[in-house]
This record gives C-alpha cells, sequence and structure tokens, in this order.
C-alpha cells in the first residue's frame, strides 16, 4: 500500500474517530441563552422578531442552506439540508428536489413533497401575509412528483432562483399545520407549540422568562452535539450581561464595548467575533420635511451633503464610540457580504475641504458666531436618534462635535424608538441615525435605496438616481457573475458619489460565551446556522450539563 | 355603611369609565406605530402590513375604535395582544401570580419594617437611633428604584454572589429539584428584588409613622392615659400605636394597586416576569389593547383600595362611623 492511501486511510480514521466523538460519546450539554426580547411567534411564517426567527430556524428546515460563502447566485456553495439532491431542468425552468428519506417531522409522521408544496402555498397565500410572498413572485408552481419529489416551476430564468426556492422558505407540516385555518396562523394557540423537522425540537415557552428547545436524537443526519438549548429573556441589557457574568447563562450574542473589557477579567468566558451584515449612516433627508415636494434646504444639494462628509473624522468617530467592534462603512454593504467591496473610495476626512466647499457653495459664517449661513438660512438641522441604540446615540454626539467644527449647527433629537420609527415615516425630519441589516442577496438594497421604495418602502431620506436602480437592475438579471459584479460596482459607486449619508460604521459582532461552549464558525446573516455542531467536552461540564434529555418533574 | 359602600362604588365606576377613555386616548395619540418594526424592515411589503393593520382593527377610525373596544370591555373581552401573540386575558393572568408573589411579599415586610421604624424613631425621639434611622430612610426615600436595584445585583449576584441576579427560578435545573428544593430556589429568586422594594417602600412608611405618632402622642386622651397610672408599654401600644396607624391604614390603601400593578423598575431590572414588565413591554410595543387593559385594571384596584382604605377607617376609628353622612 502506498504511503499516501496509508495516510488518506489514517486521517478517515481520524476524522471518523472525532465524528463518533461529538455525536455520540460527547452528546449532551445544556445552553442557556440570555436574550433582550422574546419571540413574537415561533412559526417560520409567521415571525419577524430576530428571536422567533432564531427559534424557528432551528426547529424547522429549508431545503438547502447557503454555504459560509453564502452564494446566492445558482446553486454553487449550498449544502443539502432537507433536500438531499436537486436537478435542474435542462432549460432552468424547473428545479426537482429529491427529499431525505429518512426525514421525520418531530411527530414522527414522514417529510414528503406535499409538505414542500403546502408550504410554498402557504408562503404565497395573501390570506397569510407572510413577508417572503414577494420574494416568491417568479415562482409559477410546485408540484409533487412522487412522495419524496417536488419540483418547483419558475416562470423566468434568473440567477437567485435557486435561493428563493431553497432558502426563503422553510418546510412547514401540511399534516400538522393543515388543520389551523390560515387566517388564525398568528393567532391559534397550536402554533405556540410548534412540529418541525430540525435537529431541534419544541420544548416549551413560558412566555415572559423562556423558550426551549430539546435535541432531536432521531434526526435523519445525526442528532445534534447538545441536548438542550434555552433562551431566557432578560429585558435589560445589563441583567442580560449579569447573567453572563456570573454564570446563570452561557451565551450573550452581541456584547457591547464595554463588556469586551469586563470578559478579559473572567478566565471562564470567552469571545467569539463574527462578521456583521448591518451598517449604520447618518441619513440626508433629501426633501423637504415641510413640503415633501420640494427638495431639503440644505441637504437637496449634494454638494453640501458631501461637504458634511467630508467633516466628519469617521475613523476617530469609529473608533470613540465602538472600539475594536467596528469598521469604518465603505458604503451600503457590509465587507461581510459575498459582494461587499472595500476598495470602493467613500470621502475621507478633510475638514478643510469641507470647509472650502461649503464657501464656495455661498454657505460663510458671515457674522461670526461659528454657523454658516446662505440667504438669511443657517446651516443648521435636527439630528434624530433612537434611544433604544447607545451606538447610534454615542455617534451622533460625536457627529454633533464635529460637524460644528465646519460650521454646523446640529441639534440632537434623540427620542424612543417607536416615535423615531413615525418620524422616519412620515419623513418631517432632517437628518437621522439610521441602521440596516441587509439580506444576504445584494440585489435588496433596492428595497432601501431604490426610487419604487421611496412611496411605500422604506427608502424614508428619498434618495433617488435611475442610473443606481439601472445599475442593480443589470446586476441582479444579469446570469453572469462577473458582469454582475461590475453592475453592483457602478451601483455603488453612484449612490457613495451622491452620498445621500455620511457612511459610518459597520459593527463587528462579539459573542460572549462560557468558554466550555466551542462554538462552531458563525454566518454574518444568522450566527446560530451551525448550532447543531457546537459542543460541551465532557471533562469541561457543569452540572446542569448533565441532566440528560429526561423530562423535568411537573 | 352600606349607603356610603354604595356611593363609592358608583363613583367608582365613573372614575374608572374616565380612566379607560383617557387611556385609550392617550394610547391612540402617543406617537409610534404599532406595527412600527415592520413599517421599518424592508422586506416586510406594504400590503402585507396593511393586511396586518385591518387584521387588529388599527386601520379603523379612532371612534369606531374606541366602540369596539368599549364593547368588547363591557362583554369581558379584553382583545388581543399583538406583542404577546396571544389574547390580553392570558398575558395578564400569566403575569398577575408572579407580581402578587413579589408584591405582597415586599409590602407585608415594608409595612412592618416601616410601622417598626417609625414608632422607634418617634419613641426615641432625638436619640442615635432616632437619626440612624433618619438618616437611612432619608437615603432610600430619596434613591431611584432602578439604581437601587442594578446596585443590589452588583453587590449580591456579582461582587458576592450569594443570590442569583434575576429571573424567578434557576433555568433548567428548578425543573429537577425536589419541592423543598424548588422553593428555597423560588426564595432565592424573591430575596433582591423584594428586598430593594422593601426598603424603598418601608422608607416612605417610616416617615409617614414617625410623624403620626409624634402627633398623636401630644393629644390629651394620651396625656390621661398617663395620669390614670397606665404603663407606658400599654400607652403606647394600646392609645398612641392604633391611632398613629390612620396615615398608614390610608397608605395601605394605596399601595393596592401596586400589588397588582408591580413594580415596573424593579420588574424590568430583575426580568421579574410580572405585570410591571409587561406594561413596559406594551407600551414600548404600542400594543393597545394590553396598555388599556393594564390602566384599566389599575383605576379598578385603585379605586377599590381607596375604598377599602375609607372602610379601614371607619374600623380602627369609631368616630368616623359616628360622623358618616346619612340621607335619612
Amino acid at each position: 500500500m502506498h504511503l499516501r492511501s496509508l495516510l488518506v486511510l489514517a486521517l478517515s480514521a481520524i476524522v471518523a474517530c472525532r465524528a463518533t466523538d461529538r455525536s455520540d460519546a460527547d452528546a449532551g450539554g445544556t445552553l442557556i441563552m440570555t436574550v433582550a426580547a422574546e419571540p413574537d411567534a415561533l412559526l417560520p411564517i409567521t415571525t419577524t422578531s430576530v428571536a422567533g426567527n432564531q427559534v424557528a430556524d432551528i426547529i424547522f428546515e429549508r431545503l438547502a442552506e447557503p454555504g459560509d460563502s453564502m452564494n446566492t447566485r445558482g446553486d454553487g456553495g449550498f449544502e443539502p439540508e432537507l433536500a438531499e439532491s436537486w436537478t435542474w431542468a435542462p432549460d432552468s425552468l424547473s428545479i426537482a428536489f429529491k427529499l431525505h428519506p429518512k426525514a421525520r417531522w418531530h411527530d414522527g409522521q414522514p417529510v414528503t413533497a406535499r409538505d414542500v408544496a403546502f408550504s410554498f402555498d402557504i408562503h404565497k397565500d395573501p390570506e397569510v401575509g407572510s413577508s417572503v410572498a414577494p420574494l416568491l413572485a417568479r415562482i409559477d408552481s410546485v408540484t409533487v412528483r412522487d412522495s419524496l419529489t417536488a419540483v418547483v416551476w419558475y416562470r423566468q430564468r434568473y440567477p437567485e432562483q435557486f435561493l428563493d426556492a431553497a432558502f426563503q422558505v422553510r418546510i412547514h407540516p401540511e399534516h400538522w399545520l393543515g388543520k389551523v385555518k390560515r387566517s388564525e396562523y398568528t393567532t391559534s394557540p397550536v402554533v405556540r407549540s410548534p412540529v418541525g423537522s430540525g435537529r431541534f425540537k419544541f420544548a416549551r415557552w413560558e412566555p415572559g422568562t423562556l423558550v426551549e428547545v430539546v435535541a432531536n436524537t432521531d434526526h435523519y443526519r445525526r442528532r445534534p452535539h447538545l441536548d438542550r438549548i434555552l433562551w431566557t429573556i432578560a429585558p435589560d441589557f445589563n441583567t442580560s450581561a449579569a447573567r453572563l457574568f456570573s454564570g446563570e447563562a452561557d451565551y450573550l450574542e452581541y456584547l457591547r464595548p464595554e463588556n469586551v473589557e469586563e470578559i478579559k477579567k473572567h478566565p471562564e468566558l470567552a469571545i467569539t467575533r463574527y462578521g456583521s451584515l448591518d451598517y449604520g449612516f447618518m441619513w440626508f433627508n433629501l426633501r423637504d420635511p415641510r413640503n415633501n415636494a420640494r427638495p431639503h434646504p440644505i441637504f437637496g444639494d449634494v454638494g453640501v451633503r458631501r461637504a458634511l462628509s467630508m467633516a466628519v473624522d469617521r475613523e476617530k468617530a469609529v473608533k470613540n464610540v465602538l472600539g475594536d467592534l467596528g469598521f469604518v462603512s465603505v458604503g451600503p454593504l457590509p465587507r461581510a457580504h459575498l459582494y461587499g467591496d472595500t476598495t470602493l473610495k467613500t470621502p475621507g476626512y478633510d475638514l478643510e475641504g469641507a470647509k472650502r466647499l461649503l464657501d464656495s457653495l455661498g454657505w460663510r459664517d458671515a457674522n461670526g458666531d461659528g454657523i454658516r449661513e446662505k440667504g438669511g438660512r443657517q446651516l443648521r438641522f435636527s439630528l434624530a436618534a433612537p434611544t433604544s441604540s447607545q451606538t447610534r446615540i454615542r455617534l451622533s454626539v460625536v457627529l454633533q462635535s464635529m460637524l460644528r467644527e465646519a460650521g454646523a449647527r446640529v441639534e440632537l433629537d434623540h427620542m424612543e424608538i417607536r416615535a423615531f420609527q413615525e418620524l422616519l415615516v412620515r419623513k418631517r425630519w432632517d437628518a437621522a441615525m439610521q441602521a440596516w441589516r441587509t439580506d444576504p442577496t445584494p440585489s435588496s438594497i433596492i428595497q432601501t435605496w431604490g426610487i419604487p421604495s421611496i412611496k411605500d418602502g422604506v427608502n424614508f431620506g428619498s434618495y433617488e438616481n435611475p442610473t443606481f436602480d439601472a445599475a442593480i437592475d443589470s446586476a441582479t438579471s444579469s446570469m453572469d457573475a462577473r458582469r454582475a459584479q461590475e453592475h453592483y460596482r457602478r451601483a455603488y459607486e453612484t449612490i457613495i458619489g451622491d452620498a445621500p449619508a455620511i457612511w459610518l460604521y459597520e459593527p463587528v459582532n462579539a459573542a460572549g460565551h462560557h468558554s466550555r461552549i466551542k462554538v462552531a464558525p458563525m454566518r454574518p446573516d444568522a450566527w446560530w446556522t451551525r448550532i447543531h455542531d457546537w459542543h460541551i467536552p465532557r471533562n469541561e461540564r457543569i452540572p446542569r450539563d448533565n441532566i440528560g434529555l429526561r423530562a423535568a418533574t411537573p | 355603611m352600606r349607603a356610603l359602600v354604595a356611593r363609592r362604588l358608583l363613583q367608582a365606576a365613573v372614575i374608572v369609565a374616565i380612566a379607560a377613555t383617557t387611556a385609550f386616548l392617550l394610547v391612540q395619540l402617543a406617537p409610534g406605530d404599532p406595527l412600527g418594526d415592520l413599517i421599518e424592515n424592508p422586506r416586510v411589503p406594504p400590503e402585507v402590513r396593511e393586511r396586518l393593520r385591518a387584521r387588529w382593527g388599527l386601520d379603523r377610525p379612532m371612534h369606531e375604535q374606541y366602540a369596539l373596544y368599549l364593547r368588547n370591555l363591557a362583554r369581558g373581552d379584553l382583545g388581543w395582544s399583538f406583542s404577546q401573540g396571544r389574547p390580553v386575558g392570558e398575558a395578564i393572568a400569566a403575569a398577575l401570580p408572579n407580581t402578587l408573589l413579589l408584591m405582597s411579599v415586599a409590602l407585608i415586610g415594608a409595612f412592618v419594617l416601616g410601622v417598626a421604624a417609625g414608632v422607634i424613631r418617634a419613641g426615641r425621639r432625638g436619640s442615635v437611633a432616632d437619626r440612624a434611622l433618619g438618616a437611612g430612610t432619608l437615603v432610600f426615600y430619596s434613591m431611584p428604584d432602578f439604581w437601587l436595584a442594578i446596585m443590589a445585583m452588583l453587590v449580591f449576584a456579582y461582587w458576592i454572589p450569594v443570590f442569583p441576579t434575576s429571573g424567578m427560578t434557576t433555568a433548567v435545573v428548578y425543573d429537577y429539584l425536589s419541592p423543598l428544593g424548588k422553593v428555597i430556589d423560588r426564595l432565592r429568586h424573591l430575596v433582591l428584588p423584594a428586598t430593594t422594594l422593601v426598603l424603598l417602600l418601608a422608607a416612605i412608611i417610616a416617615r409617614y409613622q414617625r410623624a403620626a405618632f409624634l402627633d398623636v402622642a401630644t393629644q390629651d386622651f394620651v396625656r390621661t392615659a398617663r395620669a390614670k397610672g397606665l404603663p407606658e408599654r400599654a400607652v403606647l401600644w394600646r392609645h398612641v400605636l392604633r391611632n398613629a396607624l390612620l396615615p398608614v391604614i390610608t397608605l395601605l390603601g394605596l399601595a393596592l394597586p401596586m400589588l397588582v400593578g408591580g413594580a415596573v423598575f424593579i420588574e424590568q431590572v430583575f426580568a421579574w416576569p410580572g405585570i410591571g414588565r409587561l406594561a413596559v413591554a406594551a407600551i414600548a410595543a404600542r400594543d393597545h389593547s394590553l396598555v388599556m387593559a393594564i390602566v384599566v385594571m389599575g383605576s379598578v384596584l385603585v379605586t377599590l383600595g381607596s375604598l377599602l382604605a375609607d372602610l379601614l377607617y371607619a374600623v380602627a376609628d369609631p368616630r368616623l362611623r359616628l360622623h358618616a353622612p346619612t340621607h335619612a
């Protein structure tokens, strides 16, 4: 036998042993997470909250999951989940998904192609009101070829057609959910005890206190390493942090910069950093708050927007507020994104240049009070920020100080989140501290900055540039990945040049956890995707890890 | 007495109606949309938002919503809480026992401690004990509740980890404890929030009690009791304290709504799943049905508490029974 073959055999044996260790002998342990808000619902089709999506993602499954590359075009990098394999039709207008034959719902019923067809049907049903429905507009129908094969038919070919079928829809059991009236998916008590097919199954939900899932030891691929996961609810962030530091909880998904320092004093705790698809910015309202038909008297001028961008030392601001838990933003697409491009040129800090530009635009400080004027109007505006975000509140204060240097007077308007949201929607604001969480698909940028989103969407700042929209449209429809990337780059250059915002930061997510919890790589859009791979070595377990799967005494 | 009760109940009904209407108007006029999170979510299309708005009746004119609210209220239907994803009645029923547990322990502790501190201070007026207790009650009286709660957690759950930081039970472990172990676990979780409340409330009660005690101690009937040769202990306990309890009875009546209304900040900081925390979440989510139900419940209890205080007054002070107005 060749040396190479021997090595391959030895390596296979080691890998097999490790896999066995983890899946059998090493199984066990309890993960207690501390979260600020409890889920709004546990049914994937109805939940809109972060916590709800976490629990739903763990209980339910998709046909396939994007891999760590987060590719959204074609099926490259996708990992099979409920679908064991898939076959594209020669004309690419349909994909046949072959389900794993051993897949079972948590009540023991087999997962069938009828469940897949049912799931697409309820997601598209207006009566249900799923937020995914618009994304499925180009899917014509889903048919059942046999009990294990579902065929998804498309109206047209497009680059993200696999993503829409495999990722956007989580598969729901027809035999269980079919009994509930579709208009009652949000209100029926049945949906508070969901039946899924994932590696963890629902155990209990005690409102205001906790949600618990336990290992599905009969999962068709393999059981998860952990026995149970709990989301314990503590609405106050300091209480959540105290739970982690005191050992009552094992995991806190987002640390603040001050927590990072504190954790260093606790050898039993560790930090895991992972990417983020969020970006924060100071948003300019391009329309007059008093009359939206007119341009904003200050920010209607792209020159002023560029000058104010140049007056902000973003490196310093981000460092001050986020420490090493943030990068300076490169525009409306974070670097953790597949198409994130750190080579894009954003306005650099140049206070003198900003002053010169404002002078040239006619904004001068004629009366020497430190505030520029033009045509009898001061360079003075309000900056709204929600008190729910410590980062945005702190940054607004830093920006106020920096912009004062350039001769702009910023009046801070900190308010409660609902009031802030209403202010944005009514467009009665000058500038606002905002942050968006981007979708894994880069085409979703049109939902935040595109012209169609001005009227009914979330483009509250009313940014409009047909060149930008056209470039995104070309990128979205181009089947050639390289050409698509070029179109995206052109779109980003356009919007950065138009400066509808001062691009400020991209957070670096840092999770705090007990060091006995060995975590798997975390995906920026959903850190929990590989939670079934998390494990706790036997020799590091604490008493609560050894409870096992036996039921609690009443 | 019956006429008094009947009149007060009628007054209570009017007050509750006014409170319910005011709550409705305030909630409607407050800035913020109940569907604010969905409005800010770029993935949620406008038609989905509008469908949800219609489902919760939020798209109707204000007067229609008000009429619907009153009709449902009259039928005992408190509505649907969209922030909790369950009926309002169910959400309140789940949180109420938790608040009752916390607040009953806190109120009993606060009244015992407050009355005792007030009596000691008044009985030893000008002494070191009086001055020390005076300084102590002043500190707790002027301290913000959330700050004291955070400090209590910092000291006794973090620096000296003798009590759990928050919650009502130890997650997971609680379910596997023996019955005695479960009781002990609950008590351990109760210590910090209850003690925080006891200290804050006792500080108020002690000041009232001291003033009342000193006021009564200088009355003629007390001098008479002493002149009759009654022992000092009997004078203080039988004559002074009983009369000095009247203002504290008023406080007790007014504290009744707290019993079910909870302590908003304390429940929030200690993650105690009670009515106070539910109210904060409901207000933050602009969950109109839940906010109004909690306000109505609070106003009912304020009026009942006030009535109870009046009745207790009559029991404690026979003169009030004699002077009660009659319609004869």
